[in-house]
């Protein structure tokens, strides 16, 4: 009391201002420790991918590779039979990445749009008719509380026996979901169908009631309705909603190690395969795969956060 | 042609009965106005109407027609909406082109007719904007242009002008007016607003709490108020209102409250006397002056632009108002002496039923 009574208005404002700037350093102190935290193991991603394969376990550890190079994207990417100077005894091993690449860009983006469309619908009907009741839309999201490896093994089963084995029971045909991209886009749709659901009732639920109303008195049937009003305008959060999804999909492995072998390779079962009898894990082509892997939803990350933020507030901050 | 029958009207919502058997005739070409406060079921008629909501019993004739079981957009109607509801990825062309795509007319025809329409309410240089980029009285008249478009023989309105500030509002309600008058078209317009419904309608429909309490035209309603609800909904200020009772002596008939005496016009019926009832009288009708038997006390003065309303109590809990000449010299305070014209007098009963 006797300080700030003897203090000037400027020597106040002064003490605040410092007092201020103390704890905006101390706050970005701690945020930048925890960004160090978080970011450190994709840094020794990115670093491996450019070691030669002595650097890869080197002790002291070479934080930054001492000798450059391209020899683990040149493994990764190779389209024919690898090079011996690059191969380091593992050719056999050295797996090309295009066919995953093929694969994991084929199933994802399949099953994103399976389940945008199908839950871009459902939401409508979520949201114009309460389809499944008052509390449905907040207890979609509970199916993902249950942990993959609680159905991975069940799901197997139903997709390497049982369903082959009813198949053949009832058609006579051997049908078996196991190894194929039908299976693994199915199984990619009906996890991520909550997501689409979820983020997609958030944009349905701010496109007016009147629009739709105004349309059908002028003639519109509700197809036409969906078609000429509502999707168009819900067509951003559509694209923000797929690239979401399809990011989830394209970091999925344990449904998808578990669900095919050999066929079906996305990139992370096929990060994870690679190994030589001679050296064990080939740490330089995993990160350079990592690395790869990891590009493409740095980006689409980056264009959709904003449009995340709003989906994910569940509508709470709607203006 | 157009002309809307309503019959026994009910819509529930689980309880909870939004409209509660109501029955209506609008003829062909009439301006009507529902009018009521929020939740009095105003729109749900309409909305019954237009084929927006499904009646739970009742049956709706438009022209001909039972319309009940027709989709909205067979039914030849336009509506305007309360939010107006303009398409906001389309142009103002395309948002008024809208109903006669769906239709599938040819392309030139769609542009004469857009055209057209768009002239009529004078929104021609508008046609290549998007709405966000029109102002609330031009987006207005895109929603009156995307109605008239398809050349309905009934326009549904719910509270279009609810969205536009004081002074745009009155003009709207003129070129509204002036609309109806050249489309003969029958209009049935839902507001809550009753000086919007005092103006522009040939009939009024008084709701309440899913009822209709009173149908007539604006003089009407304003004269013979059907109910004490009808008598204090319309009018500003409020309708004065005092509770007494009737009495029947040599020089006539009486209307006695604490503080007060009231000569009651002779029409009134005899048989009220001693009956406990509402007094009713309106503002203009409380004359203030020397020479008046009643005495009181200004509590507080409101200038308008050309009356004063006077706000006063007669030594009562109840405060009464009057309005006075612009340049009245009652102050707060001041003392005041009144009585209310005689023939102008309104008795309701308890339950707000009109005995006179």
């Amino acid at each position: 009391m006797a300080v700030l009574a003897t203090m000037s208005p400027e020597q106040a404002r002064a003490r605040k201002l410092r007092r201020e700037r103390r704890n905006r350093s101390v706050r970005h102190a701690i945020l930048l420790l925890w960004i160090g935290f978080i970011m450190f193991p994709i840094f020794w991603m990115v670093s491996t991918s450019f070691k030669d394969s002595g650097e890869w376990v080197a002790w002291p550890p070479h934080w930054l590779p001492h000798a450059p190079t391209l020899h683990n994207y040149a493994q990764i990417f190779a389209f024919a039979k690898i090079d011996t100077s690059l191969s380091r005894q593992a050719a056999e091993q050295a797996f090309s990445i295009w066919k995953a690449l093929g694969d994991a860009t084929l199933v994802c983006a399949t099953a994103a749009l399976l389940a945008l469309l199908l839950g871009t619908f459902l939401a409508y009907s979520i949201s114009r008719f309460n389809v499944g009741g008052r509390y449905f839309r907040h207890t979609i999201l509970t199916i993902r509380m249950i942990p993959p490896i609680v159905v991975a093994i069940s799901i197997l089963i139903y997709y390497a026996v049982l369903i082959p084995f009813a198949s053949t029971a009832v058609f006579g045909v051997r049908i078996s979901l196991f190894d194929t991209y039908v299976g693994l886009i199915l199984i990619y749709t009906v996890t991520t169908l909550p997501f689409v659901i979820w983020m997609m009732l958030t944009f349905i639920d701010e496109v007016p009631y009147t629009l739709e109303h105004a349309a059908r008195l002028m003639g519109a049937g509700r197809i036409t309705v969906i078609r000429r009003v509502v999707l168009p305008l819900v067509a951003s959060g559509m694209v923000v909603t797929f690239l979401f999804v399809f990011i989830l999909n394209w970091a999925e492995f344990l449904l998808a190690l578990t669900l095919t072998h050999p066929e079906v390779t996305t990139l992370t079962v096929l990060l994870n395969k690679f190994q030589s009898a001679s050296e064990g894990r080939l740490y330089g082509p995993q990160a350079a795969i990592g690395t790869m892997i990891t590009i493409p939803v740095v980006i689409l990350g980056m264009l959709i956060q904003k449009h995340l933020v709003k989906g994910f507030s569940f509508g709470t901050i709607r203006k | 042609m157009a002309r809307i029958l309503i019959k026994d009207l009910v819509k529930t919502f689980g309880a909870y009965a939004a409209v509660n058997g109501i029955s209506l005739d609008i003829s062909d070409g009439e301006f009507l106005i529902l009018v009521g406060p929020s939740g009095c079921g105003k729109t749900t008629t309409l909305n019954m109407i237009s084929g927006l909501e499904t009646p739970t019993s009742g049956q709706i004739v438009i022209g001909n027609t039972v319309v009940n079981d027709l989709e909205p957009g067979e039914r030849g109607l336009g509506m305007v909406f309360q939010d107006l509801a303009l398409f906001p990825h389309m142009t103002v062309f395309e948002n008024i082109a809208f109903g006669l795509r769906v239709k599938k007319i040819p392309d030139r025809e769609v542009h004469e007719r857009v055209t057209a329409a768009a002239a009529a309410v004078h929104i021609v240089p508008l046609l290549d904007k998007l709405p966000r980029h029109c102002s609330g009285g031009e987006s207005q008249r895109v929603a009156l242009a995307r109605t008239i478009v398809t050349n309905p023989s009934v326009f549904l309105m719910d509270e279009p002008l609810s969205s536009l500030d004081a002074k745009l509002r009155v003009d709207m309600r003129t070129e509204l007016k002036a609309l109806h008058k050249r489309l003969s078209a029958t209009f049935v317009y839902v507001t809550h607003d009753q000086a919007e419904a005092m103006t522009m309608a040939d009939r009024i429909v008084v709701m309440s709490r899913g009822r209709i309490e009173q149908v007539g035209t604006p003089l009407q309603i304003y004269n013979r108020p059907a109910s004490r609800f009808v008598a204090g909904f319309f009018g500003t200020p409020t309708m004065n209102f005092v509770e007494g009772t009737v009495e029947l002596n040599g020089s006539g008939r009486h209307f006695r409250a604490p503080g007060l005496e009231q000569p009651l016009s002779d029409a009134v019926p005899a048989e009220l006397a001693g009956r406990t009832v509402v007094l009713g009288v309106r503002s203009e009708h409380v004359l203030v002056g020397d020479g008046a038997a009643l005495k009181g006390t200004v509590q507080l003065t409101e200038p308008l632009d050309d009356v004063t309303l006077v706000h006063f109590d007669y030594g009562q809990a109840v405060l009464l108002v009057a309005k006075a000449g612009p340049t009245t010299p009652l102050q707060p305070g001041s003392a005041l002496s009144f009585r209310f014209a005689t023939d102008y007098c309104h008795l309701f009963d308890a339950d707000g039923t009109r005995l006179y």
